[in-house]
């Protein structure tokens, strides 16, 4: 087994991948704002390439757009839910400090992006292989296909991302069960400030009926699950 | 008979004592000289706070707890004046923060009341430095959602749907306050939660009719009060058909 060490190094991303908890959990141990800088650097490089990717079917601007706005979605989500994070912990029975349930989340987070990043080129190959983007493509297969390998991707990464934090808190609670419900409550709360996030942020993959821009005119207003409630009550009243 | 194994090892091993009595960990006999350590202990050592509580110098730690509360309320009040703007910036931290304390303070007879018939030896010190652990509890994780209730008051224009929000907000918060007040009263030899558990309903009620006696609290009036009298369940049935009707013209987009 390999002794964990405190010094930074790029091969970090691996030991993160692979999910090395006695080297993750010597990190944790103390506040290290070069490792925090290394993963948040991670974050914007990884989910930005993937951004790119993403919104390189509309237009190279909305490709930078995105660049910025992906990362942007994840660290705001970090931050705005990090007091909230910090105290689920120890009310939910993982008696850990707030620097370590901040620094737990940005990890996953980071794990996540690695990820993302990966596999823009494989998006960015797709796009390139892809009509452009024109109210013909939109209403046809080729939207569809990127949207559901978005969906695939992000699935993908977000899972493994929990799956190692999950690994991480039930050695830092010694429990699983309430590493379990910890998880739990984590997720419940950053899915619900990302999707508000990502509803303000929008577009993503943009529309060719539309303009590209970084916010679009009606950012804020509504939000995300009136919107879904909405369309839910659309999809019901053409039943009745 | 010897025991075989006392041959080996003549002096017995140190067993730690065990975990039900409030201050048989040494950490829970630990001051808390201020509001810091105060919000530091109950998020993470509420044992401590309750073992705290029964010290002849409860009150300034109680003291200190109502503070914490008081704040918090306040600055979530902000947050939630921040969705109308204008003067509920003012008010609606006002409403929150006095509407708890008048709900706690209508309570609090009732739960020292069922405290004692549960057969209880808790005193009312104690049973006061529980209830002000309930609010402060309540109020920081209150500032915990602040943030996302914030970003939701930006982009939402439905007062119904911020009203249910921070009511979900509020909800989660009870619930671990409750807790909170719960564990404290089971360490004061109560033979029955009956009484306890009727009390949370009646403090659930009181708090939740605040919020239509003190209202508006998210939206605006042109009085400060209101100047008709409601329940809270007629009040929210109201609030959603004026939702309900304003939403018919057609969606937004």
């Amino acid at each position: 087994m390999p002794v964990p060490t405190d010094k930074l190094k790029p091969c970090e991303i691996s030991v993160l991948l692979r999910g090395e908890l006695p080297s993750i959990a010597a990190w944790m141990e103390r506040w290290d704002a070069r490792r925090f800088a290394f993963h948040v650097g991670i974050i914007i490089v990884g989910a930005g390439l993937y951004g790119a990717a993403m919104g390189w079917w509309r237009d190279p601007q909305q490709a930078l757009y995105v660049a910025i706005k992906f990362p942007l979605i994840i660290l705001l989500t970090t931050l705005g839910n990090a007091l909230l994070n910090g105290m689920l912990a120890p009310l939910l029975g993982l008696n850990i400090p707030f620097r370590q349930s901040f620094s737990a989340i940005l990890m996953s987070f980071a794990i996540t992006s690695v990820i993302l990043g990966a596999f823009s080129p494989l998006l960015a190959f797709m796009i390139w292989n892809s009509p452009p983007m024109s109210p013909q493509a939109v209403s046809g297969g080729t939207y569809d296909f990127i949207k559901l390998t978005n969906v695939a991707v992000i699935a993908f990464a977000g899972t493994t991302g929990n799956v190692r934090l999950f690994q991480l808190l039930a050695r830092l609670g010694g429990n699983p069960a309430v590493a379990r419900r910890v998880l739990f409550a984590w997720l419940a709360g950053n899915l619900f400030l990302g999707s508000q996030l990502s509803w303000i942020l929008r577009p993503f993959i943009g529309s060719p009926a539309l303009p590209v821009e970084f916010f679009r005119a009606t950012a804020l207003h509504g939000n995300f699950y009136e919107n879904v409630l909405r369309s839910l009550l659309q999809i019901f009243q053409q039943f009745d | 008979m010897n025991d075989p194994n006392s041959l080996a090892s003549p002096i017995p091993p140190v067993i730690p004592p065990a975990p039900g009595q409030l201050g048989d960990d040494p950490s829970e006999r630990a001051p808390i000289p201020n509001a810091i350590v105060a919000i530091e202990a109950i998020l993470r050592r509420p044992r401590r706070v309750m073992f705290q509580l029964r010290q002849p110098d409860a009150g300034r730690l109680i003291a200190a707890m109502i503070f914490v509360s008081v704040a918090c309320a306040l600055i979530y009040g902000v947050v939630v004046g921040t969705f109308s703007g204008g003067t509920q910036l003012w008010a609606a931290p006002v409403k929150i923060a006095g509407g708890l304390m008048i709900s706690a303070l209508i309570c609090l007879p009732s739960l020292y009341i069922f405290t004692c018939l549960s057969g209880s030896q808790a005193r009312l010190v104690e049973v006061v430095g529980l209830l002000a652990g309930l609010l402060m509890l309540m109020t920081i994780l209150l500032i915990g959602f602040a943030p996302v209730a914030w970003i939701f008051s930006q982009s939402t224009e439905s007062l119904a749907w911020m009203g249910a929000l921070h009511l979900i907000f509020w909800f989660i918060a009870t619930v671990f306050g409750l807790r909170f007040l719960k564990a404290g009263y089971s360490h004061s030899n109560a033979r029955s939660h009956a009484g306890f558990h009727t009390w949370v309903i009646i403090f659930l009620l009181v708090a939740l009719q605040m919020t239509t006696a003190l209202r508006p609290i998210l939206g605006t009036a042109d009085t400060f009060l209101p100047t008709q009298k409601q329940f809270f369940g007629t009040h929210w049935a109201e609030c959603l058909k004026a939702s309900d009707s304003e939403a018919k013209p057609g969606p937004r987009n």
